[in-house]
């Protein structure tokens, strides 16, 4: 028999064994190379630090996520693998000792069992990085579908072939080990349980006298394969590490960013300005998620402006907060800045780097925003200074806290650096009497009006609109919560599929739980076989093999989890919002995590007690 | 004989035939007897004859493929997996050629086993351990592993732990054959005094020292049954 056609014929003979280390190795390296796919695509992670959409904080946000969750994907992955080709050879050892027995020499046994490692590995990793194309090109796919413009580039041939080559090799060497050392030994001992199983004779550990039946055979059966035991509780352990951060860290994170963007851009707000200004408004907001050309447009051309009437006859309307604002596209330029250094004195910071960027005049004490701020927001209305948006400080200064911009000729101190979605992250925000003093500009350009939740909506926006068109039916009330909805919508989906990442792993590890189920089943046929026939019911068995998962799953899920909410904790945004909602939200995630990986693993037990015992003896 | 006339095993044109991969393999054919109450009875054959398939099908491990097989009034081929695991545990006790206890339950245990399944109070447990170690004088070993016990000894646990429940039958397939003479013979002397206290016994054997107990003896060849002595 050559050694390819007896790897072929081994394999398609042992169909569950196979297909489940197969499919193991395929989700782990699909996953991978998905999240590498993915963080490509969008900008930022681990290949690229190119912030093409979202601004600089938010990036780096969704980059310490990816960074962090993408080395805990790849070192789950290896676990798995690593796992998952020690339970395949670990069941072949015992067919090593037997055809060295045999006679057969060790280099033919290696030969045979290497081919069958070979085909393997080579078709997990292949199928793995199909898996994980088409789940990009389809995460993509659907991203762009929801009006979101995420690159569908090219598909990244070197990214695939790195990520098959690595998990190939890793496989191949995990892998050849057992061959090996199975090769070398007398086959006496590559047939004893104790060895090919990892048994030992006598388990430390007898368990309570009262315990039940079931609960006493699993404990002890537990203790004795303290090898494939450990094994898989490692496994495991590093899958709900990576379970809890995405999922604990991932809603946290969504609830967070979103409610930075729902307070920086305000609910229940609507913009009132030139129908011009309002569809450049929309258009700036829509920077955050996608490409738009922004071509040159006067802000301050006197058609936009808006009369002190308009004004005064919005503010008398009930149930409505007014704060007015000029909008407008000017060069910034920053100032040079000192710090004290406690070894080397003073020191420079910064250059002399300029730059265009969104200009907003706000009234500080009335302004209806709430920004996410690094140092402190506007206070005083007749002050020289400014808050900058993230994306303006990361590319134009170097400690903005420290330094100045100066911006047509007067110089502003930094006060703080905020989250906006607006423009990306490139704005400048000073006081509005400041802006109107130094561009000459007569009136604001735009109004932002804050409808009270208990008001009654439409009739509010009835109202204005009605005012609008009687004063000027070019201007118009612009609805800001659609925008901010698409600002929302678009990282609740980034955040979805970070968080919908560890569910390729899950399934992998449910695979491993899988493997590690028939390794003990394999392990325990004839013990099995003997219980049902001195009269126990197919379900005993089950109950069994159950107890014996759910103390290794739970064992993980305690040491995973606790160390997943540490982890989360340490790479957590700043001021996280968590809400009560959150909390059920992440629990009945984790939960069903756990729910999922047991149900599966019942799977080979359920199929084994079906099997008449007359079947389940012969084979032991 | 102490027995009644009532047939506690009853077999008609029992048939088994297995197959492997297109071929068919009869072990099985068309075999017809009874076992009475109270009744020893030696099953015969060379290695291949059907003697195990037989026991398998009496204990419901096995179904017969056509046929009847009559075991305390039950149609055992038509019983589910569930029935037929409540029934061995209730009424049959089996001891296999290669004992099969259960490696991490210790021997007071795996005695024990039966009886856990079938909810029995612990002290009646108990008692009945001590009295089944006494019956097969392991005593001193009843805290030991599987491993820590010689074949003899593993054999004589497998028969405490088929007669845990006390069933009205005892099936036990070649008990002897895998123990050296010495160990045989505490064997068989318990098998005799199973026989004086009129347990209902079928053992299939090579044995020439069991045949001397038997009341009935069976002998197969090919699968046919070509003689029924009483």
């Amino acid at each position: 028999m050559s050694e390819t056609f007896f790897a072929i014929n081994d394999l398609t003979r042992r169909k569950l064994q196979t297909s489940l280390v197969v499919s193991g190795l395929a989700l782990c390296v699909a996953s991978t190379l998905f999240l590498l796919l993915l963080g490509d695509k969008l900008g930022f992670g681990i290949l690229s630090m190119t912030e093409r959409l979202l601004t600089t904080s938010f990036s780096r946000i969704f980059s310490n996520f990816i960074i962090f969750i993408g080395l805990l994907v790849f070192f789950v992955g290896a676990v798995i693998v690593a796992f998952m080709v020690f339970i395949m050879m670990s069941q072949r050892i015992r067919d090593i000792g037997l055809m060295k027995a045999t006679g057969c020499p060790n280099d033919l046994v290696f030969g045979y069992f290497m081919n069958e490692l070979v085909v393997v590995t080579f078709s997990g990793c292949l199928l793995g990085v199909i898996l994980g194309t088409i789940a990009d090109y389809a995460s993509t796919n659907l991203l762009n579908n929801m009006g979101f413009q995420a690159s569908q580039s090219t598909f990244n041939i070197w990214l695939a072939l790195i990520i098959f080559v690595i998990f190939f090799a890793i496989s191949l060497i995990i892998g050849a080990k057992p061959i090996l050392d199975a090769a070398r030994i007398e086959p006496s001992r590559a047939m004893s349980p104790s060895y090919c199983f990892g048994l030992r004779k006598e388990s430390d550990f007898r368990g309570s006298a009262k315990a039940g039946l079931t609960f006493k055979i699993a404990l002890r059966n537990l203790f004795r394969r303290k090898s494939a035991a450990f094994r898989i509780i490692l496994c495991l352990t590093t899958v709900f590490i990576l379970v809890t951060v995405a999922i604990a860290g991932g809603l946290i994170a969504d609830q967070t960013t979103k409610s930075w963007i729902e307070k920086a851009v305000g609910e229940n707000t609507v913009l009132i300005a030139h129908h011009d200004i309002c569809d450049r408004y929309a258009m700036l907001l829509s920077k955050f998620y996608e490409t738009t050309e922004s071509p040159q447009f006067n802000y301050t051309d006197g058609k936009y402006l808006i009369s002190n009437d308009m004004v005064n006859q919005l503010s008398t309307m009930p149930n409505v907060g007014f704060d007015l604002r000029l909008v407008l596209e000017s060069q910034v330029k920053e100032v040079e800045g000192w710090t004290l250094d406690p070894k080397l004195g003073t020191r420079p910071i910064g250059d002399s780097r300029h730059g265009t960027c969104l200009v907003i005049g706000i009234e500080p004490q009335k302004v209806a925003s709430q920004w996410f701020v690094n140092g402190r927001s506007l206070g005083d209305e007749e002050a020289y200074e400014v808050m900058i948006g993230d994306s303006l400080a990361q590319s134009m200064f170097s400690s903005p806290l420290y330094q100045n911009m100066t911006f047509l000729g007067e110089k502003f101190d930094i006060v703080g650096v905020c989250l906006d979605p607006i423009n990306n992250g490139n704005v400048t925000y000073m006081p509005l009497k400041i802006l109107q003093r130094v561009t000459m500009t007569t009136g604001p350009n735009a109004i932002m009006a804050r409808i009270e939740p208990s008001a009654d909506r439409t009739t509010v926006l009835n109202l204005i609109r009605a005012s609008l068109s009687s004063q000027n039916p070019e201007f118009e009330a612009l609805e800001l919560d659609k925008e901010l909805a698409k600002a929302t919508g678009f990282l609740g989906y980034i955040w979805s599929m970070i968080i919908l990442l560890p569910l390729f792993t899950l399934s992998a590890a449910s695979l491993c739980m899988m493997g590690y189920v028939v390794l003990t089943i394999s392990e325990q046929r004839q013990e099995f076989g003997v219980l049902r026939a001195v009269g126990v019911k197919p379900k005993a068995i089950v109950k069994i093999v159950s107890a014996q998962s759910f103390m290794i799953l739970i064992s993980s899920y305690a040491v995973g989890i606790s160390l997943g909410v540490i982890f989360t904790l340490m790479i957590l945004v700043p001021e996280p919002v968590v809400t009560a909602y959150t909390v059920v939200e992440i629990a009945a995630w984790l939960m069903a995590a756990l729910a999922i990986t047991f149900l599966l693993s019942l799977y080979p037990a359920v199929r084994f007690a079906k099997k008449p015992i007359i079947e389940i003896m012969s084979q032991s | 004989m102490k027995g009644t006339n009532e047939a506690v095993v009853l077999a008609s044109s029992l048939c088994k035939t297995y197959r492997v991969e297109n071929t068919q393999v009869e072990v099985l054919r068309n075999v017809d007897f009874d076992v009475k109450e109270s009744v020893f009875t030696v099953i015969s054959g060379a290695s291949g004859s059907g003697k195990t398939t037989l026991l398998n099908i009496i204990s419901g491990i096995d179904k017969p493929t056509s046929g009847k097989i009559i075991v305390f009034s039950e149609d055992l081929g038509a019983k589910d997996e569930d029935f037929l695991a409540s029934f061995r545990c209730n009424k049959i006790g089996f001891v296999f050629q290669s004992y099969n206890l259960v490696s991490t339950l210790t021997v007071a245990e795996n005695i024990a086993f039966p009886m856990e399944w079938l909810k029995k109070p612990l002290e009646q447990i108990q008692r009945r351990v001590e009295e089944l170690l006494d019956m097969v004088g392991l005593k001193q070993r009843a805290e030991h592993f599987p491993h820590q016990l010689s074949g003899g000894e593993q054999q004589r646990v497998a028969f405490a732990r088929a007669l845990a429940n006390d069933p009205p039958l005892l099936l036990a397939d070649e008990p002897t054959g895998n123990l050296d003479t010495r160990t045989s013979l505490k064997i068989i002397e318990i098998l005799h005094g199973l026989k004086d206290d009129g347990k209902t016994v079928a053992v299939a054997t090579h044995d020439e020292r069991i045949f001397k107990l038997s009341d009935q003896r069976l002998l197969l060849e090919d699968g046919k049954l070509v003689s029924k002595n009483e």
